[in-house]
Parts: structure tokens; C-alpha cells; sequence
């Protein structure tokens, strides 16, 4: 970070400095001079942190114009009123430029915790609602059995019995989604990523997949290379099982659901695409947001029908710093992309 | 009676260890249960079971704790029940001396294979002692480890003097999880900063001349975060 700062001030300084070396010996209109010193500094207090490297830039930059550009050139002279006006307003740009940029990232920071904490909140409101439907079927089915059992059928009781390792079931799914947001512990939103290579991560998700739905193929278009991409596998594995699950339960007259995986400019890029049904236009604004298991039309079929997975998967890709997108596509079907940086971690 | 082979089952919840004594019992083992690591350590060294199954949160000690304990002295085989979340845990356990995990919640069918996969090997460790010399053979696969070559249909596959070396390791206690960490230290001796990129490379190659697909059967089965599995010939 103090390199790049370091690196932006001194280019920036250069810059200016041969520009007016140039203006000096060819347009020869000094008044210009000045005015690219302090765009210089402007640009250096806007972009690097703090308050030093705008400050010192800026007295870098006064004695530049001191030193070089004004008569008497190529000696210091403080003497001449002007110059020391110039270096105060010069001071002040810095100065001024530095506490604004400051302040405006400390909003942005702000903000973006402010965020999680809406999702996190919309998560679990979403979740206490949905898991009170399967625990009393759970309660109440083992309940009945418990109580009646010499006079149910074993017909009845046997369906019970196999409604409550489905409603097991559907509660496991979602406490794992539970599971992989409290993972990403609140306040600090930072997660540790290990170098995960592609080829196992996919290898991992399609081995789970097929266990869980052993009817659907998943096609793969994934590059031949040894990639590896820093992450947290066990929260990616999960944004892709949300997906791929999705493609099945929600998709209604899906044939295919296609993974794929493309790497460009330092980014890799997934997509998981069926050719069900899609989505709904008016849900897919605030498809990420945990927000619209619509509430108001939910009959029981629509239980399982919650954006809480999706939710989850925005989450977790907002952590590593990756953005997710969803689409229609042209042809029908619904497409999810999202992206994971590739570059190196940083250690320690 | 024929000779039914002994878990011990270490759980402090009381469900889940009702739900184990019936599924264990129903297929013919003989149960004894612990609820704490003391007691745990207590009913090992009293029974002195074939296999431990062993939940790690418990209220007294950590799980890791009964599994140092007892492998001062013992071989039988661990089974570790963990949480989703914590892989750190896993590859502490299996570092400790666990041999297998099963993750919560999991399927009665899934517990079984994992108990009779486990139980198979210890024998067969116990029949052969440490592998020397001598075949392996799964489906397709075979090793020969005198002339040091893999086959795979009758046809050599040429393997570099590291890939062969982990593929030796894997199948040497095939069906076993093994750990990132504890193949590098079979095969380099050292664990650096480099070496899991180096075994990532290796495997990622040794999976290609397997001619293994990502998502289908393979001979070797990668735990995310965790580490490599050979197939068992009776996964």
C-alpha cells in the first residue's frame, strides 16, 4: 500500500514536471506552470491515503515551481510575495483534497457494512420464517406416531415417517446455508482464501450433486488448464450447489443445466445456466436480495421457495470481493455468472 | 454366536447416540457407548472396541484429546463425527490419528459404508502388516510395486518419480482420507510453503494420466480442503 502510494506520487510529480519542461521551452507560456503543479497534487491527494503524500507533494511541487520555473530560474528564491502565496494555496489544495477523500471512503466503508448487515438481517427474518413449517410437521407427525401408534395404519404412519426425513432433509440444506453465512463473521467481512484448485472444486461440487440428484447431468465447460483461484472452497462449493439446486427445483421444464467456467484478465468467470422456465422479470431485481420469498401467496407448495440460497450466494461472493449477476436467457432458461479474482493472495 | 465386532460409540447427545445404538445394533454390532472423554478413555480401555466412533464437541475435553490418548498404545480404527464448518478440525483429527470423518447430518447408509470401509482396512493392515512389495489392484487400476509401474487396463501409464510416489502412498492405505500435510510428509519430508501448490500440480497431473473427469468415478477422490482419498475396491 505505501509502495503504491509512493509509486503514484512520484509518477504523478515526474509527469508534471517534464510537462512543464515542456511548456517552459516550447509554448513558453509560464503562467500554465502553476496550474499543472497543483493538478498534480490534486490528483496525488485524491489518490493515495492520508494526508503525507498530497502534503509533501505539495511542497515538492512549490519548490519545483520555485526552484525551476520562476525567475530567478535554477536558484531559491522566497523573497518574491507571490511565490509564497502560491505554496500556501498549494498547501491547502492538499490539505483540503486529502480530508475530503479520506471522509469519503470512511462513508463508503460504512455503508458497505451497513449493507451486510441488511442482508444478514433479511436472511435470518427470511430463515425463522421458513424453517417453522417443516418443524411442525417434524413435531407434529412424531407426535401422532408416538401416541397413536397401535391405531394407525402403517400405511399412514409410514408416510409420516417419510415426511419427516424429507422435512430432515430440506432443514439440513438450509442450515448448511445458514452455516456458510455465519462463517462469514459479522464486522469483519474479510475471509481466508487458500489457493483451491479449479479442476478439484468442480470435481467436488458435481460428486455432491449427482449424490443429491442423481437424474440430472450437469454439463461442464471448464478450461484444460491448472488453474488455481484463491478462496474460501468450502463457501464457493456451496454458491455452486445453491445454483445447480436451484436449476432443479426451480426450473420447471428444464432439460440441461450447464456449468461454466472461463478465465480472462486475471478473473474467473462462472455460469450456471438451465433451459427451464426462468425467472420472473418483476423477481429478478431483487433475486439476491432474501427478500422476495413472497410472502403474501406462499401456500405450502411454495415453502421451499425462498431466495434465502440466493441470498447466501451473494453474500458469499460479495466476501471474496466477486460480484454474481442473474439473467434471463434469449432462448429460455435462467443464467447465473459470477466472478473470483485470480491474482495471488497476499500472505501475512 | 459368531463374533460381532465392537464400536464404541462417543457422543453426548442422547439422540444421536439412541439413534446409533439402534442402527449399529440392528446390523449386528455390539455397542458400547460413552458420553464424556473420560469416560470415552475409560470404556476403550475396559472394551477395548474394534472401532471408535467419536463426536469432537464434547462437554468435558476435546475429542482430539481420546484420540492421543489411545494412540499411545492402540491402532483401532477412529471414526470422527464433525460439524460442517470447521475442515480445521477434520485435518487436526485425522492428523491426530483419526481415520475417517463422517460430517453431521448424515445418512444411516453413509455411516455403515464408512464403518465397514474402515474396519476392512484395519484388518487388512493387521493381516499384511505395512504393505511391501507385492500388487494393488482396483478395477482397472494396478500397481506393481517391485518394478515401481501403473497400469491401467494392462497398459503401462508413465508417471513421474514424485507422481508415483503419491500414487504409492494413496493406495498403500486406500479407502484411508489422507491429509494435505501428511502426504507431503511421506513424500518430501518437510512441509514448506510451497508444497501444497507442488502436490496440487502433481495430483492435478497424476488425475489426468488416470484419465480422470472432474464430477465422474475416479480412482482418486479429492476432499476439499482436507486432502486425497484412494478408492476403496469396495466403495
Amino acid at each position: 500500500m505505501k509502495l503504491k502510494n509512493l509509486i503514484i506520487s512520484v509518477t504523478t510529480l515526474l509527469v508534471a514536471f517534464l510537462i512543464c519542461l515542456a511548456i517552459q521551452t516550447w509554448i513558453n507560456a509560464e503562467a500554465l506552470i502553476p496550474t499543472v503543479f497543483v493538478l498534480a497534487v490534486l490528483f496525488i491527494s485524491f489518490f493515495t491515503k492520508g494526508y503525507l503524500y498530497g502534503v509533501v507533494s505539495a511542497i515538492i511541487s512549490v519548490l519545483a515551481v520555485n526552484y525551476a520555473f520562476t525567475f530567478p530560474y535554477f536558484q531559491f528564491d522566497f523573497t518574491v510575495y507571490e511565490n509564497i502565496v502560491s505554496a500556501i494555496a498549494m498547501i491547502a489544495v492538499a490539505l483540503i483534497i486529502s480530508t475530503m477523500t479520506t471522509k469519503i471512503r470512511k462513508h463508503e466503508a460504512i455503508k458497505a457494512e451497513a449493507e451486510m448487515e441488511k442482508m444478514r438481517a433479511n436472511l435470518l427474518r427470511a430463515i425463522s420464517h421458513d424453517i417453522r413449517t417443516p418443524l411442525t410437521s417434524i413435531y407434529g407427525s412424531s407426535s401422532v406416531i408416538l401416541e397413536n401408534k397401535d391405531t394407525l395404519s402403517p400405511e399412514l404412519e409410514k408416510q409420516m415417517l417419510k415426511g419427516i426425513r424429507d422435512d430432515s432433509k430440506w432443514l439440513v440444506r438450509m442450515v448448511e446455508n445458514l452455516l456458510s453465512v455465519t462463517k462469514l463473521d459479522s464486522g469483519n467481512v474479510k475471509i481466508t482464501k487458500t489457493p483451491t484448485v479449479l479442476d478439484e472444486l468442480i470435481d467436488s461440487v458435481i460428486h455432491k450433486f449427482k449424490r443429491k440428484y442423481p437424474d440430472y447431468a450437469v454439463k461442464l465447460q471448464i478450461p484444460e488448464d491448472f488453474i488455481t483461484i484463491p478462496m474460501d472452497a468450502i463457501l464457493i462449493e456451496q454458491v455452486l450447489m445453491n445454483l445447480l439446486e436451484n436449476a432443479v427445483i426451480h426450473g420447471k421444464g428444464m432439460t440441461e443445466i450447464v456449468l461454466k467456467v472461463s478465465v480472462a484478465f486475471n478473473k474467473a468467470t462462472f455460469e450456471v445456466s438451465d433451459n427451464g422456465c426462468g425467472i420472473r422479470e418483476e423477481k429478478l431485481k431483487s433475486i439476491f436480495s432474501g427478500m422476495y420469498g413472497d410472502t403474501k401467496s406462499t401456500g405450502d407448495n411454495h415453502k421451499r421457495n425462498t431466495g434465502i440460497g440466493l441470498s447466501v450466494c451473494s453474500t458469499i461472493i460479495k466476501a471474496h470481493g466477486g460480484e454474481i449477476t442473474a439473467e434471463n436467457l434469449k432462448k429460455g432458461g435462467a443464467l447465473f455468472r459470477f466472478t473470483l479474482d485470480i491474482e495471488e493472495v497476499n500472505y501475512g | 454366536m459368531a463374533n460381532k465386532n465392537k464400536i464404541l460409540i462417543v457422543e453426548d447427545d442422547v439422540n444421536i447416540r439412541n439413534f446409533l445404538v439402534a442402527l449399529l445394533e440392528a446390523n449386528d454390532y455390539q455397542v458400547v457407548t460413552a458420553g464424556s472423554c473420560k469416560e470415552a478413555i475409560m470404556m476403550f480401555t475396559t472394551h477395548v472396541p474394534d472401532l471408535t466412533i467419536l463426536d469432537l464437541g464434547l462437554p468435558d475435553m476435546d475429542g482430539t484429546f481420546f484420540i492421543n490418548e489411545i494412540r499411545k498404545e492402540w491402532s483401532a480404527p477412529v471414526i470422527v463425527l464433525s460439524a460442517r464448518t470447521d475442515e480445521q478440525d477434520k485435518v487436526e483429527a485425522l492428523d491426530t490419528g483419526a481415520n475417517d470423518y463422517i460430517t453431521k447430518p448424515f445418512g444411516s447408509g453413509e455411516l455403515l459404508a464408512r464403518i465397514r470401509t474402515v474396519l476392512r482396512n484395519s484388518r487388512r493392515n493387521c493381516e499384511l502388516g505395512v504393505f511391501q512389495g507385492g500388487k494393488f489392484s482396483l478395477d482397472n487400476l494396478a500397481i506393481d510395486y517391485d518394478t515401481r509401474r501403473v497400469y491401467i487396463d494392462g497398459v503401462e501409464i508413465k508417471l513421474t518419480q514424485t507422481e508415483y510416489n503419491i500414487v504409492c502412498v494413496l493406495s498403500q492405505q486406500s479407502g484411508k482420507i489422507l491429509t494435505y500435510s501428511a502426504i507431503i510428509k511421506a513424500i518430501w519430508g518437510s512441509n514448506d510453503e510451497g508444497s501444497t501448490k507442488k502436490l496440487q500440480v502433481n495430483m492435478a497431473n497424476i488425475r489426468k494420466k488416470l484419465g480422470a473427469k472432474p464430477g465422474e468415478d475416479s480412482y482418486i477422490i479429492n476432499e476439499l480442503g482436507v486432502g486425497y482419498r484412494m478408492k476403496d475396491k469396495n466403495d
